[in-house]
């Protein structure tokens, strides 16, 4: 009978200590900043472009293939504003079939790319599959917006 | 007014108004019981428990009611319709019906009757019938299969729960629930029963269905049951409204006939408000401890089910039985009662230690390295 | 008076269908019961529902690609999983691995082996009917080491961290104190579940003497693990091929006696113990240095060769065979998956015993479906 009676006291004792479940929405935990939500690029806000050059590393690295880049001249460059001679035309990032291995962060080498170290980069819940395909404005839009500090590895 | 008074006097429109105020306090005491049940679950398990409905979640019961109450009522097409359709009543009615015979306060229940213990116990066993016409009309393998083992359960436990129950009102010499808890005065009767408590405890907690001894519906083996195929209302019926009801009439008859009921300590002297405190704290705490139980033990198999009620239980109950026959015939003092129920559930609790003992930790080699 | 003879009652044994969708296979996974009453006469697990050809899309992955397969095929110890790849991808390329980084991966694969015990104790205790106590407190335990594991390669589950020839970065500042504290923690942790278990009654009669496997039988079917050492075999690849650099710490291996349900359980908690012991050893040791070796070349190209490389998983051994034609992405690579091995004595384990038991059974072989089925 002791066994049952020492499980029955080892519940009293937890009975009465504090529970450790948040209110997830209204609540939320802290991320660490080396989060890996789903990427984003990034905004130089000096030049006012993004960092992408559009060189493809990104494209050839990613383990699912789910980056879909093209490269154009940058008009920037041609006006002298810009040290940048060819900057991102189309950029296209499922979120559906990104697995947020990072890979694409390590291979750039401009550091235009991130990971998403907020919560934004979690709650992505849509309604149709379509709408996770996100294009170089959707991708932009935080950066732009200066709500991202995104961490660099060592 | 005098009309008033012998309108109310008329032998059914008296027995209409207190059966409407029990069902009545039985609704708001299963629909309080389903929040405090997740709740104190929750708090053993360290986790919150409901929270968002209403403030703290009081209002989850009332969310429950109405989602069972909206759910498509489902019917296997090669379900026996009408035990489909009767089983959730069979096993309902007489679970409220047991509430007829409990005295809440010295002078209130629905009817006190002489015989009062005997019909409880009599009432108390039909909820099986319900649980066996369920998994049969419901055309299922598995629901058959939970049919079986609660049947074999149940009525294996009553056995016990009965014999526990005469042994004590052998003491108190007579079946009526209010000489019961008259007769126990200054002392409640779990001091002199202690074995014949631990019994009625263990039987009442397979009688609920409740883990330990949930066979019947194993959740991570047959998924349900005898209830596998009932849905929304009838579900809502067969496993909240039957459980809870006898849950709360279950322990109300515990601590009546163990714990004092309405009258100790100092109940006929302070009235019935004072009564009615008693008896429903007493209830509340005998329900928190099943609630305790069934969040900590793991399930017991249905062979060792079995075993545990016809090779411990039954011989137990029958030597509380004897011991009660003995120190009553021969006239021994109070104190006796207490001894050897004592020491009965000691050799119990031994017996049940020595089959089971873990011979030995598990060993370890120490294997060092060498470099 | 002529009595007539008794003729047994015809019976027919059902199948009982222990589905694809089940509270409690772990997973997708089939038994079909054959069941006479309430005993089991026969059994036929059905397995494949979650396969995902984790080994043939390797083949189409650089090495540092074919890491992330990895995590998801052995989706409970990632760690343990992912430093079985990368020893393999480095004893065939010859890399050396610096100090700092085998410290750095002996720590967080123990603390995953801690991770992966709890959540067996967590969903064994919900087989056995205890409704979600033992789970939570499994859970909460095993949130505080995911915490630190979010801090150091962010993400929860997925860890992707390390690389052929170290991990991807150093670990955070206060990595040492986290570990730290973990330790002290998990001690407790595993005090509250043992509380609740170890010598409950209850536990001890359902689990004793069930599916017990003898140390022959353990030996001819391949076992491997703490089903192995439970059944009374003595063999840890820890300590008979030690790997990385756990011949420099001192720890004990948990030996059953009868093989059943609960020596395996007793051999796991204690194993949590042990590795407990294994990572306060590795933090005194840890040096400061790099992470990575200085000449990793850009493009990874092993040479011609082929390479079986195993470790202790918390399942039993891990191994992986690597085929490389000397270009960037494997030519084979081919994974021995120590669940599909150890599902192998099922039948022997579960004939006999109840259809209570069964489940019972299938939990303590602690399957992860993601392995059984690749």
């Amino acid at each position: 009978m002791l066994g049952v009676l020492r499980g029955l006291a080892g519940t009293l004792s937890t009975m009465v200590r504090k529970p450790v479940t948040i209110q997830y929405p209204t609540v939320h935990r802290g991320l660490p900043e080396r989060e890996r939500g789903f990427p984003l690029l990034l905004w130089d806000h000096e030049v006012g472009e993004p960092f992408c050059t559009g060189c493809h590393a990104c494209e050839r690295a990613c383990p699912t293939e789910c980056i879909s880049v093209t490269m154009r001249d940058n008009p920037l460059a041609a006006e002298e504003k810009s040290k940048r001679r060819k900057i991102v035309g189309h950029y296209l990032l499922d979120y559906g079939r990104c697995v947020r291995c990072r890979i694409c962060v390590e291979v750039c080498n401009f550091s235009a790319i991130t990971m998403n170290n907020t919560w934004r980069g979690h709650e992505l819940s849509r309604y149709d599959r379509a709408d996770l395909v996100m294009d170089l404005e959707k991708l932009l839009a935080q950066s732009k917006a200066r709500q991202i500090e995104p961490w660099v590895a060592p | 007014m005098s009309q008033l008074g012998d309108f109310f006097d008329n032998v059914w429109v008296d027995a209409f108004w207190r059966l409407l105020v029990v069902l009545v306090l039985m609704v708001v005491v299963v629909l309080v019981l389903t929040y405090v049940e997740r709740k104190v679950i929750g708090r053993i398990q360290m986790r919150l428990g409901p929270m968002r409905t209403g403030p703290y979640g009081i209002l989850q019961p009332i969310a429950d009611m109405i989602k069972v109450l909206l759910k498509e009522d489902l019917r296997p097409a090669t379900a026996d319709r009408v035990a489909f359709e009767l089983a959730p009543f069979l096993a309902f009615v007489p679970a409220f019906l047991v509430l007829v015979a409990i005295p809440f306060t010295e002078g209130w229940g629905v009817r006190v009757l002489s015989l009062g213990l005997l019909y409880f116990i009599a009432v108390s066993g039909l909820p099986v019938l319900g649980y066996i016409v369920a998994g049969w009309g419901s055309d299922n393998k598995y629901a058959l299969l939970g049919a079986m083992r609660s049947a074999a359960q149940l009525i294996s436990y009553e056995v016990p729960f009965v014999l526990a129950v005469l042994a004590l009102s052998m003491l108190a010499g007579s079946l009526n629930l209010v000489d019961i808890v008259e007769r126990q005065g200054r002392v409640p009767f779990i001091v002199w029963q202690p074995l014949g408590f631990f019994i009625f405890l263990t039987c009442v907690i397979s009688d609920l269905t409740r883990r330990p001894f949930d066979t019947a519906a194993a959740e991570s083996e047959l998924v349900g049951g005898p209830w596998i195929e009932f849905s929304g209302i009838r579900w809502s019926i067969l496993y909240a409204l039957t459980e809870y009801t006898s849950m709360f009439a279950l322990t109300l008859l515990g601590s009546l006939i163990f714990l004092g009921g309405w009258d100790w300590p100092l109940g006929r002297d302070l009235g019935w408000w004072w009564q009615l405190i008693l008896i429903f704290t007493k209830t509340a705490s005998l329900i928190l401890f099943i609630m305790w139980a069934t969040a900590t033990f793991p399930r017991v198999r249905v062979d060792q089910l079995m075993a545990f009620c016809w090779k411990l239980l039954l011989p137990l109950a029958l030597v509380q039985i004897f011991l009660n026959g003995l120190i009553l015939v021969y006239g021994w003092p109070d104190w006796t009662l207490l001894l050897t129920s004592g020491l009965a559930l000691a050799v119990a609790g031994y017996v049940i230690y020595a089959t089971l003992r873990v011979r030995g930790p598990v060993r370890t080699i120490a294997l060092r390295s060498g470099a | 008076m002529v009595v007539e003879e008794e003729r047994d009652l015809e019976t027919i044994d059902i199948h009982v269908n222990v589905g694809p969708q089940h509270p409690a296979t772990h997973g997708v996974f089939r038994m079909v019961l054959t069941v006479s009453g309430e005993k089991v006469v026969d059994v036929v697990p059905h397995i494949g529902y979650m396969h995902r050809g984790a080994e043939k899309l390797s083949e189409n992955m650089d090495y540092r690609q074919a890491l992330i397969y990895q995590d998801r095929t052995e989706y409970l110890a990632q760690f343990n999983a992912e430093m079985c790849y990368v020893m393999a991808v480095e004893k065939l390329a010859g890399i050396e691995v610096p100090e700092r980084a085998e410290y750095i991966r002996v720590i967080l694969a123990e603390l995953n082996r801690i991770t992966s015990h709890y959540m067996f104790v967590g969903a064994f205790a919900t087989d056995l009917g205890v409704y979600g106590t033992i789970f939570t407190y499994a859970f909460r335990e095993r949130e505080y080491i995911q915490e630190l594991f979010e801090s150091v390669s962010g993400d929860r589950m997925m860890y992707g961290y390390f690389r052929p020839g170290g991990v991807v970065w150093d670990v955070s500042a206060d990595f040492k104190e986290r570990v730290r504290w973990l330790c002290k923690q998990t001690r407790v942790g595993i005090n509250d579940i043992e509380r609740l278990l170890t010598r409950n009654e209850i536990f001890v009669a359902r689990c004793r003497d069930i599916g017990a496997i003898a140390a022959e039988d353990a030996i001819d079917y391949g076992l491997s693990g703490p089903m192995l050492r439970a059944s009374g075999v003595p063999v840890d690849l820890r300590r008979e091929e030690p790997y990385s650099i756990y011949d420099r710490f001192d720890f004990d291996i948990p030996v059953g006696e009868r093989g059943d349900v609960y020596d395996r359980y007793l051999v796991r908690m204690e194993e949590m113990r042990q590795s407990v012991r294994i990572v306060e050893q590795a933090l005194e040791q840890m040096p400061e240095g790099p992470v990575l070796p200085e000449k990793l070349p850009r493009r990874l190209r092993p040479p011609l060769g082929e390479v079986y490389m195993r470790t202790e998983n918390p399942r039993g051994e891990y191994g992986i065979y690597l085929v490389s034609k000397g270009g960037e992405k494997p030519y084979r690579l081919k994974i021995r998956s120590s669940c599909f091995c150890n599902l192998m004595a099922l039948k022997e384990m579960v004939v006999g015993h109840y259809v209570a038991d069964a489940v019972i059974i299938l939990g303590s072989v602690d399957i992860v479906l993601g392995e059984v089925d690749r």
